[in-house]
């Protein structure tokens, strides 16, 4: 890994420079939230920040998007990607991203994706976690790839590790803002880390966790959760890894249609109801018991499907919280 | 966002071939079968038990198995009128043109069965897939007897019934032996004097009297969820080995390429995408995975 530091006083025009790489997307706060918005200067976005509402998956897999248009009886593809920067994304959401790859860029590739991605240029930052946040038991608090830059603040400025050929690129054209890692910015940098590991409140025990988990199947625990559950699927929605989308056809005029897809929820009825009436999952306790076993898939090649940003926490109206449900889910 | 394109790409993996119906059959009040050639001309290579999706442009897309066997072209789909796609596709004629995408899911694995029994197992509209193994087995001639039980609710649901009727009559110069099961009497079951090979009952039934290997045989099953659970048992009974029984399954999909999500099953220690790591499933994987059957 290549480190570099970028003192304080030329971040504004570190900020400009990425602009030259395309529209550059970092958290800005609107109300109580944060969210990933479009930003022209370093005056408008907010590093300090917890997590953001909506993931920045967002980017990649749109809440909806059109895949093809209807012209004279023929499909023609339609592909909405530009050149963007994501300021800012947090070590988790990097994980995250990473799972959504496998899917989406695995034979054969999701063309609308893959073309987002590849105009992508991301740049993670540092942070401390909340009551929330649980990444450090999911080893998904430190981002060891996924990026083109990763930002570790410092009391004066920010340890820059570069993590591709594009991240290297931008950083040597624009040499003159950065300079050489000193040893006590090393100090430094070991202590936000150190501290950052002592913040973290909330832990998944993860001994066992899958087998355990899968044992619990008939567990009575899930019918007491699928009564508070409101079934709202909000929890989809803002969970970097949750991935299901719905395709629907749709006129836009006489003569015209669209094929468009959009963001699905495993929580709604109809999630796996086929022709005919038969549903797989009839109940919310299916369902309910289905969103905590996919995040908790431990994939042999890639780890679990939870990053531990701890959105479906905070963002959920029933107030129920993940770890919470896995443990009094687990025997014992 | 600026920068959009449309074009009409053929390697956008959702991108549909377009294909002329050649022939409407009607097997059953509820069924019609589907004879389609691609207008490209292009190969279409497929295995038994693998599907396609059928794109209906302006109205949507659905998935339906592939009944007709690699070994005879053109492929063709036999379709239940049941929601509002296939009542539309049910009004479509011969000539009109439909999207094909696929094939999908592994598919039956043809090769390792080779030189081994046959048990189809089929119940309802779980023949439509079957009719591809059935096929393929009798035309390469590859494999050892194959059975094929079926169960129907009546004589009207039979699919397919004139290749059944003559493969129950004539199958076994092919070493092939057809048994029918059904759950509402009528006049027609009564004439068909096929002693032993029809009987008012379910699918199960129809094991009775009949000897096989369970070292070298496989059975293959399709049809209502219901069905799964005591076809398995009886062949467990038997001795037949978990690796050895293969069922093929239903689930809601949209993308046919693990990406949508839909139709994914399974807990904490083992996911599966019905569409991509199936339709095919093992007895094995039923019992590692849960929430397949």
């Amino acid at each position: 890994m290549r480190h570099l530091k970028l003192p304080s006083e030329n971040f504004s025009e570190f900020v400009q420079s990425l602009r030259e790489l395309g529209t550059v997307y970092a958290p800005v706060k609107k109300g109580g939230i944060h969210s990933f918005q479009e930003v022209k200067g370093a005056d408008e976005m907010d590093l300090h920040y917890t997590r953001t509402m909506l993931p920045p998956k967002k980017f990649f897999l749109k809440p909806r998007e059109t895949m093809f248009k209807l012209a004279d009886g023929a499909w023609r593809e339609v592909i909405e990607a530009e050149p963007i920067v994501l300021l800012g994304v947090h070590s988790c959401d990097i994980h995250a991203l990473r799972i959504l790859d496998r899917v989406y860029l695995g034979e054969p590739a999701d063309p609308y994706y893959k073309a987002r991605r590849e105009k992508a240029f991301i740049v993670g930052v540092s942070c401390l976690p909340d009551e929330y946040c649980f990444c450090k038991s999911l080893g998904t608090h430190f981002a060891m790839e996924g990026f083109d830059l990763f930002l570790h603040e410092l009391p004066d400025g920010w340890l820059v590790r570069v993590g591709s050929v594009r991240g290297h690129e931008i950083t040597w054209e624009n040499s003159r803002l950065f300079e050489g890692v000193t040893d006590e910015d090393i100090a430094r940098f070991r202590e936000f880390e150190e501290k950052r590991s002592r913040m973290f409140k909330r832990a998944i025990p993860q001994e066992g966790l899958a087998d355990m988990l899968d044992l619990a199947y008939d567990s009575p625990v899930w019918g007491e959760y699928a009564e508070r559950c409101l079934a709202c699927g909000n929890c989809n929605m803002v969970c970097p890894t949750c991935r299901c989308y719905d395709v629907c056809d749709r006129w836009t005029g006489a003569y015209e249609a669209v094929r468009e897809r959009r963001y699905n929820s495993c929580f709604m009825e109809d999630h796996a109801l086929v022709a005919g009436g038969y549903n797989f999952r009839p109940t919310r306790l299916d369902r309910f018991r289905h969103r905590y076993y996919c995040k908790s898939y431990f994939d042999p090649s890639s780890g679990y499907n939870c990053v531990g940003c701890g959105r479906c926490d905070e963002f959920c109206p029933a107030h129920i919280e993940h770890i919470r449900v896995l443990e009094e889910i687990r025997p014992g | 966002m600026g920068d959009g394109t449309d074009s009409l790409n053929p390697d956008n993996p959702y991108m549909s071939r377009e294909a002329r119906i050649l022939k409407v059959e009607e097997l059953t009040p509820r069924e019609k079968l589907y004879t389609l050639r691609f207008l490209d001309g292009g190969e279409f290579n497929f295995k038994p038990g693998q599907f396609v999706i059928v794109d209906v442009r302006g109205l949507g897309e659905f998935p339906i198995s592939l009944c007709s066997s690699p070994t005879r072209s053109p492929i063709q789909l036999c379709i239940r009128r049941v929601g509002r796609m296939t009542k539309f596709v049910h009004g479509m004629r011969e000539g009109d043109i439909v999207g094909i995408r696929g094939p999908y899911g592994n598919g039956f694995p043809m090769e390792k069965m080779e030189g081994s029994n046959l048990i189809l197992v089929a119940g309802g509209l779980g023949m439509a897939p079957l009719r591809s193994v059935l096929w393929y087995a009798l035309d390469t001639g590859r494999y050892a007897d194959v059975w094929l039980l079926y169960g129907t609710k009546t004589y009207e649901d039979i699919l397919f019934r004139d290749e059944v009727m003559h493969l129950m009559k004539h199958g076994e110069s092919l070493n092939c032996k057809v048994k029918l099961a059904y759950e509402v009497e009528s006049p027609y079951f009564t004439t068909l004097e096929m002693s032993g090979k029809v009987c008012r009952g379910v699918v199960t039934d129809l094991f009775r009297g009949e000897e096989f290997d369970v070292e070298d045989t496989y059975a293959l099953i399709c049809g209502p969820p219901i069905m799964y659970k005591f076809v398995i048992r009886e062949l467990l009974n038997r001795g037949v080995s978990p690796g050895r029984i293969y069922m093929t399954l239903e689930r809601r999909m949209r993308c046919g390429i693990g990406k949508c999500g839909h139709c994914v099953v399974g807990t904490s220690v083992s996911m599966k995408y019905i569409c991509r790591d199936g339709p095919v499933f093992t007895y094995w994987d039923a019992l590692s995975t849960r929430g397949l059957i």
